[in-house]
């Protein structure tokens, strides 16, 4: 095995990919992509709240919860007591006069009764939350005031009880919950879950590509199909990595960037921090709080997305070798995509006991290892001998497997016609 | 120079004979001509002359020593069915290919310039290789065969797709790296081009070699049995003579006949009959059956031997 020819083909195979117009795309759109996604529902919930004034008559039968409500009505929402007949006011939200009614009947301060609020049209979850916080909060507040409850009963009832998680580590305890540790490890595990899938299928689609336009006997005239078949994933491996790369400097300059630009924007009064606050802490007080990633963590996901990478790459290009078009693939893939798939089911289940011997062992298997190993690294202290065991299981189930898909790989470049059963291929692995 | 020798060579696909104990030579300076009908068992004989698969038993010997990836750094390899990556430009093409044959970056840029000036191609350099026309691409692999300077050339069907003054142009400079004392191998379906280029040939039928030697030599083993006549008038004696068992037809046209002796037959009886009933004869010659025929009488033997002895290949 020539190392200089495997590095010759994956410097082709890079250079090839990297500077080719969908490379660049896909590397300045897919981060833009998920600031749009991430960014979308407030900026949707932000238009709706500017367009949504909602004029709203108001039937009061208790006749003592109109002059409350209209004085909470806050900015979107402006109540309309009203003393015309309910037919009437009826008629009058048909006509498009008010947005709709709310019917308080007399009953309600008592206890039993329940308000009800008409209109043509549904009005969407913020109408309902803000209408359902308004008439609970004055209603709730009268039968206080009925009941003759005290102001510290009262202030009682309307507090809101928060609770804080404080992680426990070597170093004390830490700010931050194990929440956003858990938001990290699903969102590894999804990233390295797609990565390999998206890469893997540049690999298998690279091989019949090269095989369907018969450059592959010019190429293994010259270099061992196993040095072609290294090169290529190495190659389309580097790409990927750099494309991660990419997207991490990418995401962190951005959260970076949240700090300082929040010194911009605002006084650091209006977040409640005090004044000359630093950007770290104001960002803090404004709750945007992106907990730091342990580096271990990242260089850990970075191994494992590799390690998963080269293994279900030699899968797909053993598969690619075998048919002339992506779509003959399909059948033949069930075998690769199972194994891929099956610990993104397993997700939740490690999740909610990230320490559970069933965890530990699923973290294990090489097949599975890349996405859960690195979720329970991330969500839950793992001790250091159990990834590094799985990081060896995972390295030792690549060699096994990249020598046997490339002994089906030699074959399987060379054999036109009809699309080999799975049987065939593995017969394949066994020839002289 | 380079001297190839199969020895004894033998591949298997599972319970499929590809290549049956074969073995023929290959000289500097010459170009051996290796024929056979579909599924003779040619394309895997080259694949393994290049090491792009092993034989199950025997051996390849490239001067004196085993093939494997240093012989493939001399040899060039032109396969029928080809192909380029279509989204590098072409020069770039040339020189990864040329690197992976073991060449440094400069010389593979140098000699692809070379080579691009003397195919008239020096402006395709920076075009993407799919912006080419077929035979354009066709001219770009032929250069990436010869970029580094190979001892040994394998041509399969190399002149397929060009036009004809392209195909003159390639037939020079097979013949100059015949000059050159290179060891050349051509692959052919064509009879008439292997007859024009080949100094030696080497025939394969249902993986085994079934003809082989210089090339006149073969044709001589043949015998003159074969009579070209050139006439005017009725052509009915042909009908006749054929009837008679005495000749079998080559090809005819009104005015031609190109005849095949069957054994036993002298030829002066056909020039009697000829003289007699054409109203006039242009010519009468005595040849040596062309290349065409010997395959078509040889593989047909061999066709026949296989049905008379129908134990199939694998269990012999």
């Amino acid at each position: 095995m020539s190392v200089q020819k495997i590095w010759l083909i994956l410097r082709s195979e890079f250079w090839r990919r990297v500077r080719s117009t969908a490379f660049l795309l896909a590397t300045v759109l897919v981060p833009i992509g998920f600031v749009a996604l991430g960014a979308a529902p407030a900026l949707f919930g932000y238009l709706a709240g500017q367009t949504s004034q909602h004029t709203i008559a108001i039937v009061d039968e208790t006749g003592r919860l109109a002059d409350s409500l209209g004085a909470d009505a806050g900015e979107q929402l402006t109540f309309r007591p009203t003393d015309a007949p309910e037919d009437s006011v009826r008629a009058a939200v048909r006509a498009g006069r008010y947005d709709g009614y709310l019917h308080l009947p007399a009953s309600l301060l008592g206890g039993t009764g329940e308000a009800t609020y008409f209109s043509t049209e549904g009005g969407g979850l913020s109408l309902r939350a803000q209408l359902d916080t308004r008439v609970n909060g004055t209603v709730r507040a009268r039968r206080l005031e009925a009941a003759g409850a005290s102001d510290t009963v009262r202030s009682i009832v309307g507090s809101d009880v928060s609770l804080a998680t404080r992680k426990l580590s070597a170093e004390g305890t830490t700010a931050d919950s194990s929440l956003a540790y858990t938001a990290i490890g699903y969102a590894m595990a999804f990233i390295i879950y797609l990565a390999v899938l998206f890469y893997g299928q540049f690999v298998m689609q690279g091989v019949i590509e090269e095989k369907s336009n018969r450059v592959v006997e010019i190429i293994v005239s010259s270099v061992r199909p196993f040095e072609l078949l290294m090169g290529k994933v190495l190659g389309i491996g580097a790409m990927g990595l750099a494309q991660m790369l990419t997207w991490a400097a990418v995401g962190l300059g951005g959260s970076a960037a949240v700090g300082p630009l929040l010194v911009l924007f605002f006084d650091p009064s209006d977040l409640g921090a005090p004044e000359g606050a630093s950007a770290a802490a104001m960002q803090e007080a404004a709750g945007v709080t992106i907990p730091t990633i342990p580096l271990d963590l990242v260089v850990w996901f970075l191994l494992f997305f590799l390690g998963g990478f080269l293994l279900y790459a030699a899968l797909f290009a053993a598969v690619g070798s075998a048919v002339e078009q992506q779509q003959d693939a399909q059948s033949l893939l069930i075998p690769v995509m199972t194994p891929l798939i099956l610990p993104i089911l397993f997700l939740i289940f490690v999740i909610e006991a990230p320490n559970a011997t069933a965890s530990v062992v699923l973290s294990m298997v090489p097949f599975f290892s890349p996405i859960l190993m690195v979720l329970r690294a991330a969500i839950t202290s793992v001790p250091v001998w159990q990834i590094v065991v799985s990081f060896a299981l995972l390295i030792a189930t690549f060699v096994g497997t990249i020598w046997v898909a490339g002994r089906v790989y030699r074959v399987g470049i060379l054999s036109y016609g009809k699309t080999p059963s799975l049987r065939e291929i593995v017969r394949w692995a066994t020839y002289e | 120079m380079a001297h190839l020798s199969v020895e004894n060579v033998t591949k298997r696909y599972g319970d499929t004979v590809a290549v049956d104990d074969v073995s023929f030579e290959a000289r500097p300076g010459r170009i051996l001509g290796l024929l056979g009908p579909n599924g003779a068992g040619k394309t895997s004989t080259i694949r393994m002359i290049t090491y792009i698969m092993v034989p199950d038993a025997g051996t390849i010997r490239f001067d004196g020593q085993s093939v494997g990836p240093w012989s493939q750094q001399r040899m060039g390899y032109l396969p029928e069915e080809r192909g380029l990556y279509k989204r590098l430009r072409v020069k770039e093409q040339l020189v990864y290919l040329g690197t992976l044959k073991g060449l440094s970056r400069a010389e593979a840029a140098d000699r692809a310039d070379h080579w691009l000036g003397r195919f008239d191609a020096t402006e395709w350099a920076d075009l993407e290789t799919k912006e080419l026309s077929k035979g354009m691409q066709q001219k770009v692999q032929f250069i990436a065969t010869l970029l580094h300077d190979p001892s040994l050339l394998i041509f399969d069907e190399p002149f397929s797709g060009l036009d004809p003054i392209n195909a003159d142009l390639l037939r020079d400079i097979i013949l100059e790296l015949r000059r050159d004392d290179r060891t050349i191998l051509f692959a052919s379906h064509r009879m008439e081009q292997v007859e024009q280029l080949c100094d030696d040939i080497c025939l394969m039928a249902q993986g085994d070699v079934v003809l082989q030697g210089p090339l006149r030599e073969v044709k001589e083993q043949f015998g003159q049995n074969t009579l070209v006549l050139e006439f005017d008038g009725d052509d009915a004696f042909i009908d006749e003579l054929e009837a008679e068992g005495r000749v079998r037809v080559h090809s005819r046209s009104a005015h031609r006949a190109e005849l095949h002796l069957t054994d036993g037959t002298e030829a002066r009886p056909v020039l009697d009959r000829a003289l007699d009933r054409t109203d006039a004869l242009y010519r009468y010659e005595r040849v040596a059956p062309p290349l065409n025929e010997i395959f078509v009488e040889v593989v047909g033997e061999a066709e026949a031997e296989r049905l008379r002895d129908p134990t199939p290949a694998a269990e012999r």
